[in-house]
């Protein structure tokens, strides 16, 4: 027999795996359990899913009642991620390119969270990313729009899309692709659960004074979240999913599924009137799984009814999911999620009754500077989005006070979530805006001080920008609309076309360009262009 | 749940037919001499293993005084009286048939047993050699007083009780003799003509003048023990019963003497000697009016040579699907392969999982072994792949009933390979069959699965009929994956999108697939159930079963073993048929077919229906999607349920109506095709040797290729 075999593969030679396909992994460290997704990406970016493994971990039931996660914890999440590298190793991923680790509010609100991380890292040589609500908001976004995109009766209308997670709730209003407001409430499964146990609360009105917890939560999103009729509401999550699965049996995940509020309403109820062994034992599902799973499924239908909807689409796309698109997508800042960024940083700005043709304009001539002048700056991608809101955002502070506006951009700035962008990018946007004019960066100033070098020079590059960006709509009537940039005898010369008269966006330049000629070396000389050169 | 008795028959009264039908096989004259001999040792071997798993534990209970009844409403001790009411009839049937029956015929065929007395200067003399070189050297008597501690004696092997002169006070004085494990019981004598064999018992009787030099001999009979299985490897013990009661199981108890077989000619001094030392109560002794321990008698079967006295062999024939020059994964890219054994070879599955050790593509090989042969070239094939740098994990179920040692043994081995060997799931037996290969090509990676309904055992996949279904199904494979991942304890188990697992959902999928049957007769659709399977025992089955009959499915089924479900029953399951086959092959597979419509759901399985493989053993029910395959199982199913020469019908009763036209003997075993439906073994293997020719055929109208040398039979 193995003479035979050992024959057959004689002319056998061993094929190279494909460059065009290339397995990666992402990992979930969420407050009840760490998941994993395996998958394949191919050439052209679409995602093959492998394998998915989920363990139950307690890290959500000690940071939301002790606000620390005990060393036992910690140790047990260490086995799981090891046993995960584990298989990790088989399909061959172990470069850091190949994985990312990311956790949610369980290890970020946990006050030992460094050394959590830290011993994680030593034990298991992975690197956990703590990431913010803003960032998992973004990347469970960037799953669920293609889904969204495909189901016509949303389509038209406006949509909550929600997850009820362990520690907190994600709302994010969609309409027609964009992303109009995205909040993130304290309200989770496991954060009720656990409360209510710690308050002693007596057995048979817990389900009352959750339901009571979640409509006060409910009303306030209610009143922030600025909806308008019609509106639908998409759920997702683990425990969703499993109503789903439960309510619509032939449910396919790669639709939405739609279930009817009172059903769901009967079967939550249901839930909540049942002991937790009793749930296991009948569904097959995880002790922690569980206990989130009546809190979960009553939020959610307390939710719909908030915006009195007798339905609810479910949407089996998860963070993972995102997460594996990102990695996916060659250049995870792509266009579409820039044109969401861009859309909620204008709905900030209307807020504070921005000038919007200015502010409109200065951010377009400050992402044609950005653009012309990539050899100078050497910055990322990224970095021009972030300027781009930060040139839509830099005059907010006129709302509170003419005097000093840059300074009071920079706080409301830093004290407002923009979709998609973590808390650090806030910081980056708000100090862009702040440098707009006024003093340079100084090791001193707060904010700026937390940065690290690189984080440091980035602002200051992108507010040199930012100032001549202002300095050409000094007019504030919009009227340098093209312009090109060389260089010539040391200077950045910029040649405006059209414009007969250039010396008050000079005289601007010359008070506030100071900043650009520190940090790139160069003064910055206006030029009359004739004839026009043609538009870049 | 209230206990309705007449909704369930007994589940060990239902065993007890079973090994009645194999008995019946044995006294069935139209078989070969040398394989009924075997039929009736393997009733022998099948009462033992009775008597150690089930037995000990409703005596256990009975003795406690346990008041619960089982599905069927009886109590411990009113089952085990019927127990030793069946036993007993079904002790006397075995000798009755060994000696009116099996014994003179043999010896008219030349396999002649010696006796002391009958023995010739010749084999006196050679018996003696064999006594001082094989004998004398290995056993030990042992002086046995009635006050001493019960001796350590093996369960289950053969020992004879010496009754020496008294003592100076009348008191009688015993010695043993244990046979041992290492002593053959039959030995092989010189003779004129044909076979001359002596049992070791009556060997060691003639020559009590060694082992007693000087002493007077008043007595030498021979007698058995069998003990309560250990409590570790009792899996399929009464524990269905016992559940709340371990406290009673203590280890001293757990193992106790279930059963006492004695000569019947013993002098009632010894009897009452040996039940008093083993603290064996008067019904549990069971006097034997011949050699004890039949399945000592296989070695005879086994025999090389009187081929006429043994069925002309059925040689497993390659199947078509697969061809020897083609790689496997190669074949699987392209379809997938169902095999039935033990008509079609085995090797494919063998040669699955050591192509995967030497593939360069090969990246993991991960697979579950329950019980595998000695020198398994499937366990070598694992310990290869993990040499050359494969991620082999291996599920080793070390609690496979009595094959620890075994086990132990080649796990030990592995993991000197660098195999992850993983025994076993906590609390749970892993009874599951599936072998996944991850192999990464160009375009991805891509996941090759076996799944089957017998073990990693390429000799018992000779003689047990199994299904293997190959198959690198996209889907499959991550469910498979996602198995492997959760009994590692990788993962909590996730659901399935197409796998079945038990204890997580097999019997809830089940329920349903039947519930679904009851709603659409209900609702005026066609609706059938064939099942094929070892065992039905599991009351919540078999309620929804009777749900479904009542509604109007129709419902037939093929149990081999164990049947507690009560068919023909007016207003309770005059839709539903039971038939068992007992033939050549031990029927294995358990294979599910729903009609649903029309539109057909076809599974295998490595579980029977039987709360011990839905609640605590990690089985797998895998759907045949591919619609080829599930033809042929549909027609397997159907082929075994209209076997009417060696299929028998249960009544509501319990009993079994035998096949209305028996098999007439020929020159050359039997012949099977007097019913209309045939005997299923026989059709099955016809049908395989006939795919094989018809492709072998149109091959040849091409061209003829030359194969590795003994490729054609590698069975034979």
């Amino acid at each position: 027999m193995s003479d035979r075999t050992a024959s057959v593969h004689e002319s056998h030679r061993p094929t190279q795996a494909s460059p065009t396909t290339r397995p990666v992994a992402v990992v979930d460290v969420g407050s009840s359990s760490i998941r994993m997704a395996i998958a394949e990406i191919s050439g052209d970016g679409s995602v093959r899913p492998l394998e998915t493994l989920t363990r139950d971990v307690d890290l959500g039931r000690d940071t939301f009642t002790r606000g620390r996660i005990r060393r036992a914890t910690t140790e047990g999440c260490v086995e799981v991620l090891r046993s995960y590298r584990q298989l990790l190793t088989e399909y061959g991923i172990t470069r850091p390119d190949q994985v990312r680790v990311v956790a949610t509010s369980a290890v970020r609100e946990a006050t030992n969270r460094l050394s959590f991380l830290d011993r994680v890292f030593v034990a298991t040589g992975l690197e956990i990313e703590a990431i913010d609500e803003a960032e998992v908001n973004r990347v469970t976004y960037l799953g669920v729009q293609p889904l969204i995109e495909h189901e016509e009766s949303l389509s038209a209308a406006q949509s909550i899309v929600t997850e009820v997670g362990g520690g907190s709730t994600e709302i994010l209003l969609v309409h027609q692709g964009n992303v109009i407001y995205s909040q993130t409430y304290k309200l989770g499964s496991q954060r009720l659960r656990e409360s209510l146990q710690a308050f002693q609360a007596p057995q048979g009105s817990v389900t009352e004074l959750m339901r009571s917890q979640v409509r006060r939560t409910m009303d306030l999103v209610r009143r922030n979240v600025p909806w308008e009729t019609p509106i639908e509401v998409v759920a997702l999550g683990g425990d969703i999913r499993f109503a789903a699965s439960q309510l619509v049996p032939d449910w396919t995940p790669d639709k939405l599924a739609c279930l009817d509020v009172e059903q769901l309403a009967a079967f939550s109820d249901s839930i909540l009137e049942r002991s937790i062994d009793d749930l296991v034992g009948e569904y097959h599902i995880s002790y922690p799984d569980a206990g989130t799973l009546g809190p979960a499924l009553l939020s959610y239908v307390e939710l719909a009814r908030t915006f009195d909807r007798d339905r609810l689409f479910v949407c089996s796309v998860n963070l993972r999911d995102g997460l594996l698109m990102e990695m996916a997508a060659s250049d995870t800042w792509n266009e579409d999620f820039a044109r969401q960024v861009t859309r909620s940083a204008l709905d900030l700005g209307r807020r504070y009754q921005f000038d919007e043709p200015h502010a409109v304009h200065v951010a377009d001539l400050a992402r044609r500077l950005f653009e012309q002048l990539t050899d100078e700056h050497q910055l990322e991608p990224r970095h021009g989005m972030l300027l781009h809101a930060s040139a839509l955002l830099h005059e907010i502070g006129a709302i509170v006070s003419a005097s000093n506006l840059h300074k009071h951009s920079m706080y409301l700035i830093r004290s407002s979530d923009l979709f998609g962008l973590t808390r650090d990018d806030m910081l980056l946007v708000a100090l862009v805006a702040r440098y707009h004019r006024g003093a340079s960066p100084k090791p001193t100033h707060r904010g700026y001080v937390q940065l690290d070098r690189e984080q440091r020079i980035a602002v200051a590059k992108l507010a040199g920008l930012l100032r001549v960006a202002t300095a050409l709509d000094e007019s504030r009537s919009q009227r340098v609309t093209d312009f090109t940039c060389h260089k010539a005898e040391g200077k950045l010369v910029i040649s405006v076309p059209g414009v007969e008269d250039l010396s008050l966006e000079q005289l601007a330049l010359n008070r506030n360009g100071l900043l650009f000629e520190q940090i790139f070396g160069t003064p910055v000389l206006l030029r009359q262009a004739n004839p026009p050169e043609p538009v870049r | 749940m209230t206990v309705h008795s007449d909704l369930f028959i007994n589940r060990e009264l239902s065993w007890l037919e079973f090994n009645q039908r194999v008995l019946d096989e044995a006294a069935e004259t139209g078989h070969p001499l040398l394989e009924r001999l075997k039929f009736l040792a393997i009733t022998a071997s099948n009462l033992d293993e009775f008597f150690m798993v089930r037995v000990g534990g409703l005596q256990l209970l009975a003795r406690e005084g346990h008041r619960g009844k089982d599905a069927s409403g009886l109590s411990a001790a009113e089952q085990l009286g019927m127990i030793d009411h069946r036993v007993r009839k079904m002790v006397e049937d075995q000798y009755a048939c060994f000696h009116d029956d099996l014994e003179p015929a043999l010896a008219a065929a030349g396999l002649q047993r010696v006796r002391a007395d009958t023995l010739d200067p010749v084999q006196e003399q050679v018996l003696e050699q064999i006594v001082e070189g094989e004998i004398y050297s290995v056993l030990t008597p042992m002086a046995i007083t009635a006050d001493q501690d019960c001796p350590l004696l093996i369960g289950g092997s053969l020992c004879l009780s010496v009754r020496l002169s008294d003592t100076a006070d009348g008191t009688p004085r015993f010695a043993w003799i244990p046979c041992g494990r290492t002593c053959p019981r039959i030995l092989t004598l010189p003779s004129e003509g044909g076979y001359a064999f002596m049992l070791l018992e009556d060997v060691i009787a003639v020559s009590l003048s060694r082992f007693f030099p000087g002493e007077e001999v008043l007595e030498c009979v021979p007698f058995r023990i069998t003990r309560n299985a250990d409590l570790s490897i009792r899996e399929d013990a009464a524990a269905d019963l016992l559940e709340g009661m371990q406290q009673i199981l203590d280890a001293r108890k757990a193992s106790h003497c279930v059963r006492l077989e004695l000569a019947d000619e013993a002098d009632p001094l010894t009897r009452e000697f040996l039940q008093d030392l083993f603290d064996v109560a008067d019904e549990d002794v069971y006097p034997i009016p011949g050699p004890l321990d039949l399945t000592g008698f296989f070695a005879l079967t086994d025999l090389p040579g009187f081929d006429e006295l043994k069925d002309a062999p059925w040689p497993p024939v390659a199947s078509p699907a697969v061809d020897p020059r083609i790689s496997l994964f190669d074949v699987l890219a392209e379809t997938n392969v169902l095999l039935c054994h033990p008509f079609e070879s085995f090797d494919p599955v063998v040669r699955f999982v050591e192509e995967a050790a030497v593939d360069p593509d090969v990246i993991a090989i991960k697979q579950t072994l329950y019980r595998t042969s000695r020198d398994s070239p499937i366990v070598k094939a694992l310990a290869r792949a993990s040499e050359l740098g494969k991620h082999v994990t291996a599920i080793v179920e070390l609690k496979a009933r009595f094959d620890e040692a075994r086990n132990i043994e080649w796990a030990r081995r592995l993991e000197q390979a660098g195999v992850q060997v993983i025994y076993g799931v906590r609390g749970l037996k892993t009874h599951a069959k599936i072998c996944i290969v991850v192999r990464r090509e160009p375009g991805g990676i891509r996941r090759y699965m076996h799944f089957g309904t017998g073990n990693y055992n390429e000799t018992t996949a000779r003689l047990y009929t199994d299904i293997s279904y190959l198959t690198s199904d996209e889907e499959l494979g991550a469910d498979a994956s996602s198995f492997f991942n959760t009994i590692t304890g990788y993962s909590q188990p996730q659901k399935f999108q197409h796998l079945e697992a038990a204890p997580i959902g097999m019997r809830e999928r089940l329920l349903e697939l039947i519930e679904s049957e009851t709603r659409r007769k209900r609702q005026g659709q066609s609706a059938r159930i064939l099942a094929k399977m070892n065992s039905l025992v599991d009351p919540k089955l078999i309620r929804a079963l009777y749900e479904a009959g009542q509604a109007g499915v129709e419902i037939r089924l093929n149990v081999r073993g164990i049947c507690c479900l009560r068919p023909g029953v007016e207003g309770l399951s005059e839709n539903i048929s039971v038939t068992s086959i007992i033939d050549r092959f031990l029927e294995h597979s358990r294979v599910f077919h729903f009609h649903q419509g029309g539109n057909g759901r076809t599974f295998i399985a490595s579980a029977d229906w039987m709360p011990r493989n839905l609640d605590r053993r990690v089985e797998l029910m895998v759907p045949i999607n591919d619609r080829a395959a599930a033809q042929r199982l549909v027609e397997m199913l159907s082929i075994c349920l209209a076997d009417d020469v060696k299929g028998r019908s249960l009544r509501g009763d319990g009993g079994y109506i035998p096949p209305p036209l028996q098999p007439v003997a020929t020159g050359n075993g039997t012949t099977d095709t007097r019913g209309s439906g045939g005997r299923s073994q026989r059709l099955l293997y016809d049908e395989a040797c006939e795919a094989l020719r018809r492709q072998e055929e149109s091959h040849r109208t091409v061209f003829v290729p030359h194969r590795a040398p003994g490729h054609e039979s590698t069975e034979a």
